[in-house]
């Protein structure tokens, strides 16, 4: 027999705190050998590309968020080698493997010649592209299970995420205790976790491939540190069943105690980048739970176990206060009757022995327990070190709702309320996410939260990062996958209702009331997007306070908001599946891509029917946006072309007795009426269910025109006065007029044509520059940027004002050399410029814009906004630096009552003066 | 015999002006403590295997006037669900009127001092089988009081426990506040004392004796608590547990300072799918599941020490009924976490905090003046029981292992 100390006194040594500091700093990274490109933008050693060796730093400043948006640090030139460059990491975890890679954009290099002018105007070199910082691309999570390590060979070496791209001179560490790297064809793969030992050999032989071992708590604390800065609601609460998404200032994300619950536990206090050290842990952990859990059960694997405990009853199992005290509560001491005493305290009974106890309950007897010990030495460990923030991670949670809300019960019974245990949405990532940032350039470093926009297709994001069967490895795959995904019949079928969330109970150690029915084991398991990083992306500039700013009027988490519009989205669904099927010749393929959309877009509804904050965070407009990329998922480019060209058409057709009409008014009731005029065409909104009705009641032109007959001020919010007296003035003074409009625009057809390119055009005659802010890519009947030059040309045809501005704006390229006007002495007239705006939404998150939209916001002293999406569903309450106009009807009836407390069709004119 | 365990210390409560019940009782979850007095003479023939002192103390109460009595305390403990042979315990002693030398009091309610949860539980049974009311203590008035009186006025009560061996120590009375009492029985409270009867309970945890019980009685099919404690002495927790070593090829993860045979995963290593329950010897899930209890129990009471700044911490409660091995893991935890600045202590008379609580809880015992003044004076000429002694037959076999310890 051992001494009964013999394990211990050689096992526990002293708890060595670790403590990274920045201890040596490798010399400039970027090697000027590989430095090859053509542009010879220096690269100032100063900015954030000294690493450590062994760990990876992220500069995510604030400086960087509020700053200078202008000024842009060159830092890091792009890995030149490889257009399609890909890099992986992993993390080999006793059960999962979790792979994080990175893909480039396909290159969008159309020909844009819009683009290039306002480059061109800007002083925007194309060259100077290459001094992002990032590099543009996308990284993908996804998992698989360690005993099934084979399929995530075979998905390495199908997607060939091994080889391209990696060169190991490049990619490879250059931490001083590690080999170099003789043979070229030796990719290098950073990998974390236990199984980064193990598995070497296999991925060597299988793969070719060197696995280069990270440390793990270095690689825990890199992702954590990247995800809480780089990811806007990353963290989240979760109590009684309800997730909460919380917003963390990066100022104060440090200190914070990181508690990572593998198979055992690791307790980390984070100082900083690279900055932690573990002060604690415990060895009852996840292992617990699945061995003893395996051992009391025979359940096959983790999840079902967990699966079980959501049926279970520990009150069989273990012995609470009310048990010892007869029912009582001991108040005294503040236990509840409830309250567990002792777990598996009541299997001490000599009438029953293991096979007579549900495994159910052992489940959640079990679950409690190591649940709670977790939470509380959390706890008191947070409490020791005088840390505010609690961040629980790990494969034990693998955001299993009970688990979180044990966990966070605990932290909060323990700390009376006055700690939140928070979780995060990557939490099985963050050693893999961690060991890509390993890497030396892997350009994550200066990435900031505007850059990165999240997406959810079909496939691995949806089922929470796990790869179930071969990869999908084109678009027939993944409609084959949907088919069968829907055909499984018990995972999305219909939408399921929304449920009471389960609740534990807060007046102890409670048993939830109702978790059993309304949580499926992995109904809480969030998805996990594609990260999409977008280096293009920037913070409006003209916000007046972009870290208070929130796009959504809309909160889908407020209660029935959810359910109604997701009832009016799948009204709209058919509607618009026949549009999507239409625009692409209404083909077999083009059918079945339409039903896979259908599928895929329901199952998204049901998802978040069924689990809210299975996106993160949602607004309204992240819900249209959603709907906008799974069009495109389903390669729907532009479901509406053909609709737009015609209203366009029929629109431009009208124009110019429109505008003889309008320079027949004096001023001031040109004003009026052009304002009336936008509010009119606003109607024109294949987004709206009301006015898709509409449609079919009459031609453009009439609708248009009852539709401004109706425009009887007052409007249900009418700052109109304000505005003109801002225009033109009360008295004989006239106000000085704006320097430069930015103009939000937002359907095709009578909208822009009849209701903002009159409104432009005013501007311009009044010398005001005017930008037409519109979208990147097709959403709906929404204009896109690449769509207005023609519209513009075509309606300058008619208009000597919108002609000069155009051609001054860069616009009439083409069309000047057509034009036998051309020779025409070109005058000085304000230009007419055309912008996108970054995004594919029927809304916007200012946030997020093309750097170029940015660049012009920089002397821009008037926003207009118009439109629903952009001005109601987004940026009702924004507050600008500058002038704002919002402009828009309201065509929801829903919307009406709760934003204007009014009525289908009234208007909104929305005056805010700078300041 | 039913009996579970009895055992005696030389008291001596004041011999009140009005007869006195001596029994007080302690009912937990899975064990009844009693604390009985009987003075000198009033021995039953059956109880001839309980150690008694020669020694006996004339103490005069100082207040009252009331000469003490010598006598003893006798500590007893059955098996709650046993509850029955309890009562037939009582009744055959006549414990319940004061010892069967002594009148039946006048009134013909009898109260008897109770605490533990029980208390509450078998109020009726009680009553019905032997006529008495249990008067319900609370449970860490008693606990605290029983400590208190324990550390007090008997030497050589506490104990440090390093590398199987007890090393007594004497507090000083007057630098014993405020410490830390850690009561581990089905379930572990955690109670912060600053003096007599101020105290208050700040945490403690649901993974206990009764999840140790529990769980090994699922896991093991032992029939009883001390068989499972038995079986943890030759089992060898690495079968189960996943080390740190398994997890990095044998190599320390230094860096943090965690080495190979540190216990990464309590029951980690049952994720095998290649092994059943019934292929681990019940032996190491003894161990491991000991383990596992026992250095939780240590760390979060070395955290909640830490956080109110207390010195000592003193572990009792029937999970630890002298058990070497369990000693040895809380301490082992403590130095552990407390990187060697704290030690956990340990008290002879562990399991019966509750119980000589409850007793020092009737009005006229005496015990409150004996404890604050005389005793503590008396004690440095008093020679304590004997260890190891204390208990009566059935933990024979858990003595003889400590001494070679």
């Amino acid at each position: 027999m051992a001494g009964p100390s013999e394990d211990y006194q050689n096992s526990l040594g002293n708890d060595d705190i670790k403590d990274q500091e920045d201890a040596h700093e490798s010399s400039d990274p970027v090697d000027e050998g590989k430095d090859t490109e053509g542009d010879s933008m220096a690269h100032p050693a100063s900015n954030s590309i000294h690493r450590s060796s062994s760990r990876p730093q992220l500069d995510l400043s604030k400086a960087a968020i509020q700053g200078n948006f202008e000024e842009r640090d060159p830092t890091i030139l792009l890995p030149n080698q490889s257009d399609d460059i890909s890099h992986l990491a992993l993390d080999i975890g006793g059960s999962l493997i979790k792979l994080v890679y990175f893909s480039r954009h396909e290159d969008q290099s159309t020909i844009d010649k819009r683009k290039k002018t306002v480059k061109l105007r800007l002083g925007i070199s194309n060259s100077n592209r290459r001094s992002y910082p990032i590099l543009g691309g996308r990284l993908h999570f996804v998992k698989f299970e360690t005993h099934k390590i084979n399929e995530c060979l075979e998905f390495i070496d199908s997607k060939q995420l091994h080889c391209s791209g990696v060169d190991s001179r490049h990619w490879g560490s250059e931490s001083p205790n590690s080999q170099p790297i003789n043979n070229a064809n030796n990719a290098v793969i950073k990998a974390t976790g236990g199984g980064a030992f193990k598995f070497a050999d296999l991925f060597r032989e299988k793969l070719g491939v060197s696995i280069e071992k990270e440390d793990e708590m270095d690689c825990l604390v890199a992702g954590a540190n990247f995800l809480l800065k780089a990811i806007r609601h990353e963290a989240f609460t979760h109590i009684e069943g309800q997730k909460e998404f919380v917003q963390i200032d990066h100022n104060e994300l440090f200190p914070y105690l990181l508690v990572n619950i593998g198979s055992g536990v690791s307790m980390i206090k984070v100082d900083g980048d690279g900055k932690f050290q573990r002060v604690s842990g415990t060895n009852v952990g996840g292992g617990t739970y699945w061995g003893l859990g395996r051992l009391l059960t025979k359940c096959k694997s983790f999840d079902e176990l967990l699966e079980l405990s959501q049926r279970g009853d520990n009150r069989t199992i273990d012995m609470l206060v009310g048990d010892i005290y007869g029912g009582m509560d001991y108040s005294k001491i503040g236990l509840s009757a409830s309250t567990i005493a002792s777990s598996f305290g009541k299997a001490i009974s000599e009438n029953k022995e293991l096979e007579d106890y549900r495994p159910e309950d052992i489940s959640l007897s079990l679950l409690r327990m190591i649940s709670y010990n977790i939470g509380q030495i959390s706890y008191l460990n947070a409490l020791r070190f005088g840390l505010k923030r609690i961040f629980f991670g790990g494969f034990f949670i693998r955001g299993h709702a009970y688990t979180m809300d044990t966990i966070s019960f605990a932290v909060h019974f323990w700390s009376r309320g006055e700690m939140q245990a928070m979780f995060l949405r990557h939490e099985g990532f963050l050693g893999a996410l961690g060991a890509f940032m390993s890497y030396e350039k892997h350009g994550l470093d200066d990435l900031m939260v505007h850059q990165l926009v999240e997406r959810f297709p079909m496939g691995a994001p949806y089922t929470g990062g796990k790869i179930h069967g071969p990869p999908l490895a084109d678009l027939n795959e993944k409609i084959s996958w949907m088919e069968k995904f829907v055909q499984k019949g018990n995972e999305i079928t219909a939408p399921v209702p929304m449920a009471k969330p389960g609740t534990t109970g807060l007046g102890g150690f409670e048993v939830p009331s109702s978790k059993g029915g309304t949580l499926r084991s992995d109904a809480s398991a969030l998805n996990v997007g594609v990260l999409h990083l977008v280096p293009t992306l920037e913070v409006f500039p003209l916000l007046a306070d972009a870290k208070t700013y929130e796009p959504n009027t809309i909160d889908l988490s407020e209660t029935g908001e959810l359910d109604y519009w997701f009832t009016v989205l799948l009204e709209h669904l058919p509607d618009l599946v026949d549009k999507a099927v239409a625009s692409e010749g209404g083909t077999d393929d083009a059918k079945r891509r339409g039903d896979a959309f259908a599928r895929a877009f329901s199952a998204h509804m049901a998802r978040l029917m069924e689990e809210p904050a299975a996106y993160g965070k949602m607004g309204l407009a992240n819900l249209l946006e959603l709907r906008e990329e799974c069009l495109r998922e389903f390669q729907f480019v532009d479901a509406y072309r053909s609709i737009k060209q015609r209203e366009n058409e029929a629109s431009l057709a009208v124009l110019p007795d429109l505008l003889m009409e309008l320079d027949s008014m004096s001023e001031e009731t040109r004003l009026l009426t052009l304002i009336e005029g936008v509010l009119a065409a606003n109607i024109f909104d294949w987004g709206s269910r009301a006015c898709v009705d509409l449609y079919h009641k009459g031609t453009i032109i009439e609708i248009y025109r009852m539709s401004r007959n109706k425009m009887q001020r007052p409007w249900r919010v009418d700052d109109f006065d304000e505005f003109k007296k801002r225009m033109l003035g009360s008295g004989p003074q006239k106000p000085r007029p704006h320097r430069r409009a930015l103009l939000f625009v937002d359907n095709s057809g009578a909208d822009i044509v009849l209701g903002m390119l009159p409104l432009a055009r005013e501007l311009l005659r009044r010398g005001t520059e005017v930008v037409l802010v519109a979208n990147s890519l097709p959403a709906l009947n929404d204009i896109t940027a690449m769509e207005l030059p023609e519209i513009v040309a075509e309606a300058a045809k008619h208009c000597d004002i919108l002609r000069r501005a155009a051609e001054a704006g860069g616009l009439l390229v083409d069309a000047m050399t057509n034009s036998i006007d051309g020779s025409k002495e070109n005058s000085s007239s304000v230009p007419l410029m055309v912008v996108e705006n970054g995004c594919g939404s029927p809304c916007i998150d200012l946030r997020q814009v093309s750097s170029e939209l940015a660049a012009l916001a920089k002397d821009a002293d008037l926003v207009i906004l118009e439109g629903m999406g952009r001005a109601l569903h987004t940026n009702l309450y924004a507050r600008f630096k500058c002038d704002a106009l919002k402009l828009a009807m309201v065509k929801n009836q829903r919307l009406a009552e709760k934003l204007v407390k009014g009525k289908i069709y009234d208007c909104v004119c929305k005056y805010e003066p700078a300041g | 015999m039913d009996l579970k365990d009895e055992a005696s210390i030389a008291m001596l409560p004041a011999e009140s002006r009005a007869p006195m019940p001596h029994l007080a009782i302690d009912i937990g979850g899975s064990l009844i403590k009693l604390v009985y007095y009987s003075r000198d003479g009033d021995w039953l023939p059956e109880d001839n295997k309980i150690w008694s002192s020669k020694e006996s103390l004339g103490v005069s109460n100082g207040e009252g006037n009331h000469p003490l009595s010598e006598g003893r305390l006798h500590f007893a403990k059955f098996e709650t669900s046993k509850i029955n042979d309890c009562i037939e315990f009582i009744r055959s002693k006549q414990l319940h009127v004061g010892g069967q030398h002594h009148e039946v009091p006048s009134k013909n309610k009898i109260i008897i001092k109770a605490t533990g949860g029980g208390a509450f539980k078998f109020t009726d049974l009680f009553k019905e089988k032997l006529g008495i009311v249990l008067d319900k203590e609370d449970e860490m008035d008693c606990l605290v009081a029983g400590v208190n009186f324990l550390l007090k006025a008997v030497q050589r009560e506490a104990f440090f426990y390093m590398d199987g061996q007890k090393q007594f120590v004497q507090i000083d009375h007057k630098d014993l506040y405020p410490y830390l009492l850690v009561n581990i029985g089905s379930g572990v409270s955690m109670i912060k004392v600053d003096g007599d009867g101020k105290f208050e309970r700040v945490s403690g945890t649901s993974v206990g004796g009764g999840t140790f019980w529990g769980l090994g009685r699922l896991l093991t099919k032992c029939q009883s608590f001390d068989e499972l404690l038995e079986l943890s002495h030759v089992g060898n927790n690495r079968v189960i547990d996943m080390l740190v070593g398994d997890i990095y090829g044998g190599t320390d993860y230094a860096k943090i300072g965690l080495s190979s045979t540190n216990i990464a995963s309590s029951f980690g290593k049952a994720i095998s799918v290649d092994k059943e329950l019934e292929d681990y010897q019940p032996e190491d899930i003894s161990r491991s599941l000991l383990r596992m209890i026992s250095n939780n129990i240590g760390q979060i009471a070395y955290l909640n020490a830490l956080r109110y700044g207390l010195k000592r911490i003193f572990f009792g409660g029937f999970f630890i009924r002298g058990h070497a091995y369990t000693m040895d893991t809380i301490s082992v935890a403590v130095h552990y976490w407390s990187k060697g600045e704290a030690q956990a202590m340990f008290l002879r008379h562990e399991g019966f905090l509750g119980a000589l609580g409850a007793f020092a809880s009737y009005e006229r015992h005496g015990f409150d003046d004996l404890t604050a003044h005389q005793l503590a004076q008396l004690c440095p000429r008093r020679e304590s029981c004997s260890e190891g002694t204390l208990h009566s037959a059935p933990h024979c076999d858990v003595i003889k292992e400590k001494k070679t310890l």
